[in-house]
């Protein structure tokens, strides 16, 4: 941990403005360059629609990410930490989490929060569609998993899935475009205590490349996924979708900060006012806007956008934008192993997964489920701040605890289903203001009875699965409280206007030129990572908008 | 609550370099955080991190504050076991401050190469070298492949 100067520092854009320069009225403006809004500047651009998308963030260079540095820990504690607050870039707006249960994580910049993911791929389930009908609790979404199959597959390969099909906790579907990342030592060794127990694992899909694709290296196998790729190995929407989508022609605008979704007297959009880095206000005028600025700042960004149409937020009429807010509560059970010796050696994330408690058991106290991902130690400092749980003993007992962890820690995040719950909101905070003095959203999120039961199931079978496997000690965190990486619900999606913001293609009920196409838009949670699912959503309302809305091309 | 710009006086190094080998002791024959000479550079890399520093600041005026004035000789004068009484108490009383303290000198000793050759680390960044894993082998599915489908049919 030195005090020189180190890599990252350099804040030049590597690109700067990119494309060709947008016509006064564009077809399509996005707004956030993340996840969800690389698909949708790719495929409209594809299909002749002009294109322009703001960001607040910046383009990153990925020869900057800390792992090249010999500080990488502490790096990422602090300049790459994923909580924004911590993180506290002026790119970033801050969050008020003070009275959440969970801290929300994210990043700014092309690419979004998949500069920092760890890329895990899985899909939802068939049930998790059709939660109302099978369980009687939430709402059923307005399609079905079949409807989104391929669209799940176009993204698998435009994303680079490494991952094989036959997993009988899954549908058929077609075959990945590369085979899975070794399991590893530990993922062997933890693949062989689920069987003994009877219990499902199967190797984990991820975008990360197991061969060379797309253009890009094979990992090779370095561990922290979640600070960024230097080798592009790891699948993000800047080193895939936007460097397509800018070759069809969308414009990329970068520090660039949306304030408010402007509206004509008719109610509907007709463009966005936004910050330049120098603090300027300009007006991107557009026939149809496309929020992608995930669950926590589109639900902002629409209440900010008060208008005589629009008094309660752009959109609002149902007064549901920000409610709902789900995020998938985590518990982490870690076991110490003694015959592993080197659990830091391969990919942080997700080796494998186990769905053996994902769909609804009547026998248990809790309805719909949770699965396992099984992820791996890490670095010495890492290892000695304890992550998910107690830091290292400090004093006599140090090097003993030290060594008990070290290389021999592996982790069961259990990842649980949240259910949509009203209470669970995102506002606008009162005080707190990002860089350009524009309120920042306010988390209010507390755990369901039900979350909490599942929660206790996850950790008892974690228990009792890494006790199989000859954990000597084991340390269990029945509720990560910095785990909020998926943020989703807040303008659900629904048939009724009444009891929804977007319709099943995310057209807003309110506006017909209006769609969200990020997490916000979820009905229910599932109990996996959510990206592919929001992806393939985006691919579909694109579709939809290129098929049905040529109305929006100008 | 120390103001940013409070510099470490002769005796706070004094203090500081006995209370990082209380915090990571000796092991064995192997030097504790103290002993092996990175009070200095803690003191420079806390300039770097607010947070960290003003938990270094807090931690050691409640050192010298609270003790020096109760004992004569300060921290220094007192036995081992009264050192980590009086630093178990500075904990208690201000958690928050000496967990960033803490992660101050985890964050210097685990960074030190010759600590990372001691715990068996590689001892560099992860990049670009990376790290070699065995090839997939396809045979580790044999037994899951047998497992019926049990994903819930929707109807
Ligand atoms: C550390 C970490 C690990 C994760 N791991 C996984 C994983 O393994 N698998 C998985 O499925 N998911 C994972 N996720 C979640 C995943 O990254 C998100 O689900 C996904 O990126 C969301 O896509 P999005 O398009 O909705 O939003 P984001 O990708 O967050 O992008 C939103 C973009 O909008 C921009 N923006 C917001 N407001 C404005 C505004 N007013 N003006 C201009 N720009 C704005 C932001 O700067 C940001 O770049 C992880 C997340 C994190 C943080």
């Amino acid at each position: 941990m030195t005090e020189e100067p180190t890599l990252h520092q350099n804040e030049q854009p590597v690109i700067a403005v990119d494309g060709l320069l947008p016509p006064d009225v564009v077809d399509i403006l996005i707004v956030g360059a993340g996840a969800s809004g690389a698909v949708v500047a790719w495929r409209l651009a594809q299909a002749g629609f002009s294109v322009v998308c703001l960001e607040q963030g910046r383009w990153v260079d990925p020869a900057l990410y800390p792992t090249r540095d010999r500080n990488w820990e502490v790096l990422g504690r602090h300049e790459w930490n994923w909580d924004p607050n911590k993180r506290a870039a002026p790119v970033d707006y801050p969050v008020n989490d003070s009275e959440s249960e969970i801290t929300p994580l994210m990043f700014s910049a092309v690419g979004g929060s998949t500069i920092h993911w760890t890329a895990h791929a899985p899909r939802f389930h068939p049930s998790d569609f059709r939660v109302k009908t099978l369980d009687e609790v939430a709402d059923d979404w307005p399609f079905t998993y079949d409807d989104l199959d391929p669209y799940y597959d176009l993204n698998d390969m435009m994303m680079g899935c490494a991952g094989i099909s036959g997993d009988p906790a899954m549908p058929p579907r077609s075959p990945r475009p590369m085979p899975p990342l070794p399991l590893g030592e530990d993922g062997r060794h933890m693949a062989a205590a689920f069987e003994r127990l009877g219990w499902h694992w199967w190797p984990s899909d991820n975008y990360v490349n197991s061969m060379p694709y797309g253009g890009r290296e094979a990992c090779n196998y370095c561990g922290p996924l979640g600070f960024g790729c230097t080798r592009k190995a790891k699948s993000s929407t800047d080193v895939n979708y936007w460097p397509e989508a800018i070759r069809l022609g969308a414009v990329l605008k970068t520090y660039s900060r949306v304030s408010e979704i402007t509206v004509g007297n008719d109610g509907r959009a007709t463009g966005a006012h936004y910050f330049d880095r120098a603090g300027n206000v300009h007006h991107q005028a557009a026939r149809s806007v496309v929020m992608a600025g995930n669950g926590v700042g589109t639900p902002r960004l629409l209440l900010m956008s008060k208008s005589d149409a629009h008094p309660d937020g752009l959109i609002n009429s149902t007064g549901l934008v920000g409610k709902n807010l789900m995020f998938h509560p985590y518990s982490i059970t870690t076991g110490l192993i003694p015959g592993l010796s080197k659990t830091w050696k391969g990919p942080m994330g997700n080796i494998l997964m186990s769905q053996e408690f994902y769909e609804t058991d009547l026998r248990r106290d809790f309805v719909r489920g949770y699965a396992y991902q099984l992820n791996r130690g890490s670095g010495p400092l890492t290892t000695a701040l304890g992550g998910a749980h107690e830091p290292v003993s400090w004093g006599g007992g140090h090097h003993e605890d030290f060594s008990e962890r070290f290389g021999h820690n592996v982790i069961l995040a259990g990842i649980g289903e949240d259910l949509p719950e009203e209470h669970n909101t995102v506002t606008l905070d009162e005080r707190l203001t990002d860089s350009n003095g524009l309120p920042a959203p306010r988390i209010n999120y507390r755990l369901c009875e039900n979350s909490k039961r599942l929660l206790d199931h996850s950790v008892k079978s974690a228990t009792q699965v890494l006790e199989e496997a000859g954990a000597t000690r084991i340390m269990a965190n029945p509720l990560l409280r910095s785990g909020g990486w998926h943020l989703m619900g807040t303008a659900r999606m629904g048939e009724d206007p009444e009891r929804s913001v977007v319709d099943g293609w995310c057209q807003a009920h309110d506006a017909d030129n209006v769609f969200i196409v990020d997490g916000s838009v979820f009905v229910t949670a599932g109990a996996v990572n959510p990206t592919p699912t929001l992806q393939a959503i985006a691919l579909r309302a694109a579709d939809y908008i290129a098929h049905e809305r040529d109305d929006l091309k100008g | 609550m120390p103001t940013a710009d409070r510099q470490l006086t002769s005796v706070d190094r004094v203090v500081l370099k006995r209370v990082m080998d209380l915090v990571i002791p000796p092991d064995g024959d192997f030097p504790g955080a103290g002993g092996l000479g990175l009070a200095e550079q803690l003191e420079r890399s806390s300039q770097r991190y607010g947070r960290l520093r003003s938990g270094l600041l807090s931690v050691l005026d409640a050192m010298s504050l609270d003790i020096a004035s109760r004992i004569e000789g300060g921290f220094a004068a007192l036995d081992e076991e009264r050192q980590i009484a009086a630093l178990k108490t500075v904990e208690t009383n201000l958690p928050a401050q000496f967990g960033e303290f803490v992660e101050l000198v985890y964050g210097n000793y685990y960074t030190d190469s010759r600590v990372h050759e001691r715990i068996g680390w590689v001892g560099r960044p992860p990049q670009p070298e990376g790290f070699d894993l065995e090839p997939w082998d396809p045979a580790v599915l044999e037994n899951m492949r047998k497992r019926e489908p049990f994903w819930r049919q929707v109807g």
